[in-house]
């Protein structure tokens, strides 16, 4: 509320003071300096006051007293703003009312004493507004009569009345009396107590007067004033509110006490105090009514109840009620039965022979048990009614809270809206004002030429005039004809000319529709949500997606409030033609999506809007995702192994690169439990892993392709025996006559009719020496391998570099090393060829299973008959290089190689 | 049978020693020189017989090869006996350096007057073997023979007659057997002969011949022969023939180590 009236009195400067401004600024540009338009304001005060508070909430200001409130700071000087106060005031006072309300709570039967003093000050409230009178009255609290009056304790007198005067009855003549009081809440504490005081004596006296000089004075009252003049008074005093309960006491008290009160307001107050205050309480009340109902209500309530009891007590105050109580007192102290009937404890006496005669008694004591009994339920009853008012009073302060929350909210919330309809109104009312202005300019500019040329058409009328009227009393004959002619014809060329009388322009203005359609459209829109705002698409989460499914994920803002989204892709293509590639669109309700039947290793572009009833946001910031690749392809077929190591090759089955492979290991026990990875290999970039292993052991291996998006499949395994040195044969350098039988370690040679013949050749196979290579681990340590040849295969078996000439024969170049065997006529020969050099051996046993060993940490090449452990030679070089396996044939013939064999000792030693 | 230390020095850990004793085979006073390698110290270690050349006491090997670096890497014994009776006033044993004393060619006489002393055959295969199994910490299992000159020859001769006695087989420097002089009565020591006799194939042979060696180009050595009985019967051999290299001992001691790896590798096998 205090925000709304913010924005009316700023509507009503805008309205005063700009738009006034501009208007008159318009208008002096337009007519000169004019005054002031004395209509200007009202555009503005329509729109303010329709939704403004109820002109009856407010006090008015310049009608009213000076503020009476306890800083006494408010004054009319204050003008319109003072009702921006008054309702801040209001809200003060309701909030300063619920720690009452508390006390009260605490105190859950109220004392009758302190409901009748809230009669007493609603009652007396003309009264209260004259503490002259009351402090003259002090002294009558001796009076005899006051006993019968119910006892009034000062505590909860002080209490209640704290809770319903508050500054409803404050004046200024009671500041005037503590002045010195620091705080208004203060001062007015101690100045309702003094006036409480007031009070009470004033009933004493009210009832002591009721009770023996009431006829006689209202005789005489009757007599001295109009007695109607009186009830009318005291019918204002009390207020429209009362009136309600009015019916009740009203006759009673105007008859009794009503008339008393008069009888004071006349004989010892001034009357322009009481006025004073009267007046003020007129104003009070309705604010009152609107604003606080329920205390209202409340109060009402205990002042239709105290009044009743009230006048009760009134009524049985006397001589003969005073003589009954006496009665009872004695026959409490004689009674020794009970009589059920009549309810009274009666003398046993009375029982056999008196009135009880026929009634049922019980012994006194039994009866005062039962009813004790009854009394302590009643107890129990009020304790349980008790602890649920408290419960229920402190959900009611938590929904206090709750009320002033959600009011802030909303407040908030209209404060914004209002704002902006404000503003559209006050630049609407501009805009229309300047076209206003500029049309009476205009209409202003075209009467004031029409003036114009009418004061010259005027003066030329009456020149004409002037001059005809010389002309006619020229006396001279010629001169008059002469002039006459000229003039005739001008007077006739003038008169021809028609007169304009028509008005350039119309008083009216233009009928101007006032839109109010942006402005309605601006209301409409306060209760609806907004569009959203784009989302945030996340960048893509590490191992969140699989060779065909992405699981893309955003975010929105807290405030939105979104139906579902869009999701976008499309494939990412470097081709400019990417435009071709289709978008797909999918519906989400979520904030994540999984999408699946993608392109493995692919990268997707990714973009994501929010829509709601309102409307659909722009779209997110575009989001690249990468699917997982497909499992790599080990090429089983090119594995190279020894006891310490394995070489593993594969191929990736996508088109883009990924970023790495995962070489996993699963060594073999004897339970052949080949699941449990016992070893990876991370980050390799190449298509080739060269792995340390364990001696005489069995692994599966198997590769996975790692991107951005996950890791894929892991590829089908490869078993591993790391039992001696496992190669194969390079089938590129195999020279064309060469044959490689199915078993992939045979190698055949049919005819050798043109060595050198024109068959194709590739780029790394040998051209002249029918050989091949075969591709061994590049690994230190010891390898070790046999070929199997008849005895009558001539044959060229060693090591070579890889890059060893392909046009030469083995063993005739310092890259190779070879055994040679030839067959002369007399014998087997066998050479041993390093850059085509051979030591003179014999040997007399030829070996048709040549044992090789290739050690790299002793620099040897060593040759046995493998049969007979027959070590033949050794060739000792530092190899700069690794070597490979080489195998020629000279004669037709096959050679077999045969790996996987664990080195035998006896090379050990030679 | 007391052993009699003549010297004994430190060498590459082990010792290498000369002892002298009575033989009764040869009927004189015979020296042997042996080679104890540290590994002897704690443990049984086979042993390897050194036949020497022509000319040759126990001191030329042990003295001139350098082979006790290779022995004590490998743990073997080697003993160098002399390679003829000394000093049994046979009429006419010292007017040759081929034929008498340090000419004993490892066999056993059957001619007087040389029949009672001259049973080298004998010395070497059994008494010595004998001595050293019984007064060394030896492995009598195992045991090998190879030799120089007359002494490879020797060394042939002992194996090929001996099937399975020598665990492994036969070095032999220089083909020493003068295998064209006396054919008739030497028959039975002929090692090509032996060779085509052999019953199986269960040796396995290293010779290295200097291709430069003087009795090579004289004719006095035919290793061709021998090779091509050794082809007939598949008795494996690896025939070295080194460029360059004569008869001397640089000869042995360039390829000494070849062969006691070559022994070391079966008698430790």
């Amino acid at each position: 509320m205090y925000h709304w009236t913010r924005i009316h009195c700023k509507l009503e400067f805008l309205s005063k003071e700009r738009l006034s401004e501009t208007i008159t600024a318009s208008h002096r540009s337009a007519a000169g300096a004019q005054p002031g338009l004395p209509t200007s304001p009202t555009p503005g005060r329509p729109t303010a006051a329709q939704p403004g508070p109820s002109p009856a909430r407010g006090p008015i200001p310049a009608a009213g007293p000076p503020w009476p409130g306890p800083g006494g700071r408010a004054g009319p000087s204050r003008g319109t703003r003072g009702g921006s106060r008054s309702i801040r005031r209001r809200g003060g006072r309701r909030r300063r009312g619920r720690p009452a309300a508390r006390g009260r709570r605490t105190a859950p039967a109220p004392s009758p004493g302190l409901r009748l003093i809230i009669s007493k000050a609603s009652q007396r409230i003309p009264m209260s507004s004259r503490p002259v009178s009351a402090r003259e009255y002090e002294s009558s609290d001796q009076f005899p009569g006051h006993s019968a009056s119910p006892p009034v304790p000062n505590s909860s007198e002080t209490e209640g009345l704290i809770f319903y005067h508050m500054d409803l009855y404050g004046s200024n003549e009671r500041f005037d009396i503590f002045p010195e009081e620091p705080s208004g809440q203060g001062s007015r504490f101690l100045g309702n107590t003094r006036r409480e005081s007031a009070l009470s004596s004033e009933k004493c006296q009210n009832s002591h007067e009721a009770g023996y000089d009431m006829e006689k004075e209202v005789a005489e009252l009757a007599k001295m004033y109009g007695l109607d003049e009186d009830r009318e008074k005291e019918l204002e005093l009390l207020g429209g509110h009362l009136e309600t309960v009015g019916s009740k006491w009203l006759p009673a008290h105007t008859q009794k006490s009503g008339l008393q009160d008069s009888v004071y307001n006349r004989s010892k107050s001034s009357s322009p105090v009481k006025d004073q205050s009267k007046s003020t309480k007129h104003q009070e009340l309705p604010d009152e009514v609107s604003q606080d109902e329920d205390q209202h209500k409340a109060r009402t309530e205990n002042e239709a109840d105290s009044h009743t009891w009230f006048r009760e007590g009134l009524s049985s105050s006397g001589v003969s009620d005073e003589r009954s109580s006496q009665a009872v007192s004695e026959e409490e102290e004689m009674a020794d039965v009970f009589c059920c009937t009549c309810k009274i404890p009666i003398r046993a006496f009375d029982k056999l022979f008196g009135e009880h005669k026929d009634h049922e008694v019980a012994q006194l004591s039994s009866a005062v048990e039962s009813e004790k009994e009854e009394i302590h339920k009643n107890m129990c009853k009020l304790e349980e009614q008790i602890a649920q008012v408290e419960n229920f009073a402190s959900h009611l302060e938590e929904i206090f809270i709750t009320v002033e929350e959600n009011f802030g909210r909303q407040e908030q919330n209209f404060e914004v809206h209002y704002n902006d309809a404000v503003q559209v109104l006050a630049q609407k009312y501009e805009e229309q004002l300047e076209a206003l202005g500029e049309e009476k300019k205009q209409k202003l500019e075209a009467l004031y030429e029409q003036l114009v040329s009418c004061g010259e058409h005027l003066d030329t009328c009456k020149e004409l005039m002037d001059t005809t009227h010389k002309l006619y009393q020229e006396n001279d004959k010629v001169t008059f004809m002469k002039e006459a002619v000229t003039m005739v014809d001008r007077l006739e060329k003038f008169l021809k000319k028609e007169v304009n009388l028509k008005l350039s322009t119309h008083p009216d203005f233009e009928e101007r529709a006032i839109d109010f359609s942006e402005v309605e459209q601006l209301m409409n829109s306060i209760n609806t949500i907004p569009a959203p705002c784009a989302p945030v698409i996340n960048p893509q989460a590490p191992n969140a997606a699989t060779g065909t499914s992405l699981r893309v994920c955003w975010g929105l803002f807290s405030d939105d409030t979104v139906e579902c989204y869009q999701l976008c892709y499309k494939p990412v293509s470097n081709e400019r033609h990417s435009d071709e590639q289709a978008e797909h669109m999918l519906k989400v309700k979520e904030t994540y999506c999984t999408i699946s039947n993608l392109l493995p290793n692919t990268q997707y572009e990714f973009w994501v809007s929010a829509s709601n009833a309102s409307g659909i946001s722009p779209p997110s910031e575009r989001a690249v995702y990468v699917t997982a690749p497909s499992p790599p392809i080990i090429k089983s077929k090119k594995i190279r192994s020894c006891e310490n190591a394995a070489l593993v090759c594969w191929e990736s089955r996508d088109v883009n690169p990924v970023d790495s492979y995962t070489v996993e290991l699963s060594k073999l026990t004897d339970e052949e439990n080949g699941d449990i990875i016992t070893e990876s290999i991370v980050g390799i970039p190449n298509c080739e892993a060269l792995i340390h292993l364990q001696p005489a052991q069995s692994y599966h291996i198997c590769v996975k392709a790692l991107n951005l998006g996950g890791s894929s499949e892991r590829s089908e395994p490869v078993l591993i025996h790391t039992t001696g040195t496992y190669f194969c044969l390079n089938e590129d350098t195999a020279h064309p006559l060469l044959a490689i039988l199915d078993d992939g370690f045979t190698i055949a040679c049919d005819e050798l009719e043109n060595p050198e013949c024109d068959l194709p050749v590739y780029d790394n196979s040998f051209t002249r020496c029918i050989g091949i290579l075969g591709s061994l681990i590049p690994f230190p340590g010891k390898h070790y391998w046999e070929v199997e040849a008849e005895e009558d295969t001539e044959y060229r078996i060693g090591v070579a570099f890889e890059n060893t000439p392909r046009h030469g024969y083995l063993g005739a170049n310092n890259s190779s090393w070879c055994m040679r065997h030839i067959i002369t006529p007399s014998r087997h020969k066998y050479e041993f060829l390093h850059s085509g050099m051979t030591p003179d051996i014999r040997i007399t046993v030829p070996p048709t299973k040549i044992g090789i060993l290739l050690d790299y940490e002793s620099y040897r090449l060593s040759f046995y008959n493998a049969d007979i452990a027959q070590h033949l030679y050794t060739f000792n070089s530092h190899f700069q290089h690794y070597v490979h396996p080489c195998f020629a044939l000279e004669t037709p013939g096959t050679l077999k190689v045969h790996t996987g064999i664990t080195v035998p000792p006896w090379t050990a030693l030679l | 049978m007391a052993l009699k230390q003549v010297s004994s020095n430190k060498c590459f850990e082990g010792f290498q020693k000369v002892f002298e004793h009575d033989s009764t085979e040869l009927k004189c006073k015979m020296r042997f020189g042996i080679y104890l390698p540290p590994k002897a110290e704690t443990a049984k270690c086979p042993v390897l017989y050194w036949l020497s050349g022509l000319t040759c006491t126990e001191q030329n090997f042990i003295t001139k090869a350098g082979f006790q670096q290779a022995a004590a890497e490998h743990g073997l014994i080697v003993v160098a006996p002399d390679t003829s009776p000394r000093g049994c006033n046979i009429e006419g044993e010292d007017e040759s350096w081929d034929f008498g004393t340090g000419a004993g060619f490892y066999v056993d006489a059957t001619e007087d007057p040389w029949k009672t002393n001259y049973r080298m055959y004998s010395y070497v295969r059994d008494e010595l073997p004998k001595l050293i199994n019984a007064n060394f910490p030896t492995n009598p299992e195992r045991m090998s023979v190879f030799g120089h000159s007359m002494g490879g020859h020797g060394a042939l001769i002992l194996a090929l007659k001996n099937p399975g006695k020598y665990k492994c087989q036969w070095g032999k420097k220089a083909l020493g057997g003068y295998l064209g002089s006396d054919v008739s009565k030497w028959e039975a020591y002929d090692a090509t002969q032996l060779v085509k006799s052999y019953p199986d194939s269960h040796l396995d042979i290293l010779i290295d011949q200097g291709k430069d060696d003087q009795f090579l180009s004289a004719g006095q050595l035919l290793p061709d022969n021998f090779i091509a009985a050794c082809t007939e019967r598949k008795i494996p051999v690896v025939f070295r023939l080194q460029q360059g290299y004569d008869h001397s001992y640089f000869f042995i001691a360039t390829f000494i180590n070849d062969h006691i790896k070559h022994h070391a590798k079966f008698l430790n096998a």
